[in-house]
């Protein structure tokens, strides 16, 4: 017996879906999933475009890296000084 | 392989593009705000800051709380609007 | 003429056959079958200058040209595996020629006899575990400041004045800020514990599948990017399940939301046997 499906079913189904993400693409991570040998890995860069014009790339991995930074600064020092900017 | 993520700042409606920006800043500001929190919480549990402290650090974070929501407020942005899970980069703050 | 390669799809048993005319590859050719040591390697002849190594680092790191391709290359194993049992080749399988395709087939034939034994009469089912946001408070979601009364109720060391100004007032009213903190600490902490737990749901849950399938496998958590969802992946799992046990299996699964309401479960399928191809070498 080979690849126990009814004929109809092409596509598999998904139990709900995404508003802002197309149909086909909702899917098709699951597909990725098992036709890549390493899947897909989201790079730590945004970039910002307008009128599909890409202008800036913010590299996330340097704002991590800052903000990993401050916080091995921060433990143990001396008290915080907060103040309210308003 | 890689993608990069494309964060349009344009869109159908009014002032979309001041919306992305604001969404974008404010993500960052609230990372920094959340940060300062769990760092004043730490401390506090610590005992490394006085009674007083405390009651500032507690207050001045809470006005900064309030003030974020005025802000998302302002600019209609929800809580999902800001971006603090990168997918295999983890959330923005480390788990305790 | 531009250099051409040769794109492999799957890789079946003893072909007797079964028609696999009409059905077209990712690029401009029909799909084919060859044989190499008993083996029957359905494939197709594609352009290099498309889907040759240079250009497949390149055309790999768009997603459209990704998703176009991969739903190609799944549309022909689909079809393939209704007619018989196949192992499916991973997306970009590219040899240089027929021959060196039927050399290297050739000399993995008995490894892929054993796999194409274990996948045999079965496919492969996703479950997918989520965390539920619906417990989760994050610092954004939480209640509006209460003002210094229930503040000052909380924090609870005798003394210090009624509860002072609220939120709008003039100064830090005694007891707001330190409460603000507790409260912040309290929801802190039991974010971690449902995040703790859920994870420990997630694994109960793998664990109660896998004892009903004939193999299992894991796969990364998804990218909230790419699957447009915010919550948590826990789980990312892969179950080969013989023929007619779906059913079975979909009552485990019913069963094991039940008794894990901290998880959103997902089910796929059923898929070809991607994942127990056992082509991680490819």
């Amino acid at each position: 017996m080979t690849y126990p499906v009814t004929p109809s079913q092409t596509v598999p189904a998904r139990e709900r879906l995404p508003d802002d993400f197309p149909a086909q693409r909702v899917a098709l991570v699951d597909l990725l999933d098992r036709v890549l040998a390493q899947g897909v890995v989201i790079t730590g860069d945004i970039t910002l475009s307008i009128a599909d014009v890409d202008l800036v790339t913010v590299s996330l991995r340097a704002i991590l890296a800052s903000v990993s930074a401050l916080a091995g600064q921060a433990a143990g020092q001396a008290p915080v000084r907060a103040e309210v900017t308003s | 392989m890689t993608q990069t993520i494309r964060y349009r700042l344009d869109g159908d409606e009014d002032g979309a593009a001041e919306r992305g920006l604001a969404a974008l800043v404010l993500t960052v500001v609230e990372l920094l705000r959340q940060l300062m929190e769990r760092q004043a919480i730490r401390r506090v549990a610590d005992g490394t800051v006085t009674d007083e402290q405390a009651e500032k650090l507690g207050y001045t974070l809470m006005r900064l709380d309030e003030r974020m929501n005025e802000l998302m407020e302002h600019f209609g942005l929800g809580p999902e609007d800001l971006n603090l899970d990168l997918g295999p980069l983890g959330t923005l703050l480390p788990e305790e | 003429m531009t250099e051409r390669g040769f794109w492999v799809y799957a890789v079946a048993g003893q072909y007797a056959g079964e028609d696999l005319s009409g059905l077209d590859g990712v690029g401009d050719g029909r799909v084919r079958v060859i044989g190499a040591a008993g083996l029957a390697v359905l494939a197709s002849d594609v352009d290099l200058a498309e889907f040759g190594a240079e250009a497949l680092r390149r055309n790999l790191e768009d997603l459209d040209w990704l998703e176009r391709v991969a739903w190609a290359h799944h549309h022909v194993i689909d079809a393939a595996a209704r007619l018989l049992p196949l192992l499916p080749m991973r997306l970009a399988t590219v040899y240089a020629s027929e021959g060196t395709a039927a050399a290297a087939f050739t000399e993995r034939a008995a490894e892929l006899r054993d796999a194409l034994a274990q996948v045999r009469g079965r496919a492969e089912w996703g479950v997918k575990a989520y965390a539920r946001p619906a417990r989760e408070v994050s610092a954004r979601d939480k209640p509006a400041p209460a003002g210094a009364e229930s503040g000052a109720a909380e924090s609870g060391t005798g003394g210090t004045g009624t509860g002072g100004t609220g939120p709008g007032g003039a100064g830090a009213g005694s007891g707001a800020g330190t409460a603000y903190l507790k409260r912040r600490r309290d929801q802190l902490s039991a974010q971690r514990d449902t995040q703790r737990d859920a994870v420990a749901s997630a694994r109960a849950v793998h664990s109660a599948l896998a004892g009903h399938a004939a193999w299992s496998r894991l796969h990364p958590p998804q990218s909230a990017q790419l699957s447009g969802d915010r919550a948590p992946m826990l789980l990312n799992a892969s179950y080969l399940l013989d023929a007619g046990d779906g059913t079975a299996f979909t009552s485990v699964l019913e069963a094991a939301a039940s008794t894990h309401p901290d998880l959103r479960l997902e089910l796929t399928g059923p898929w070809p046997p991607y994942s127990f191809a056992g082509g991680d070498a490819q």
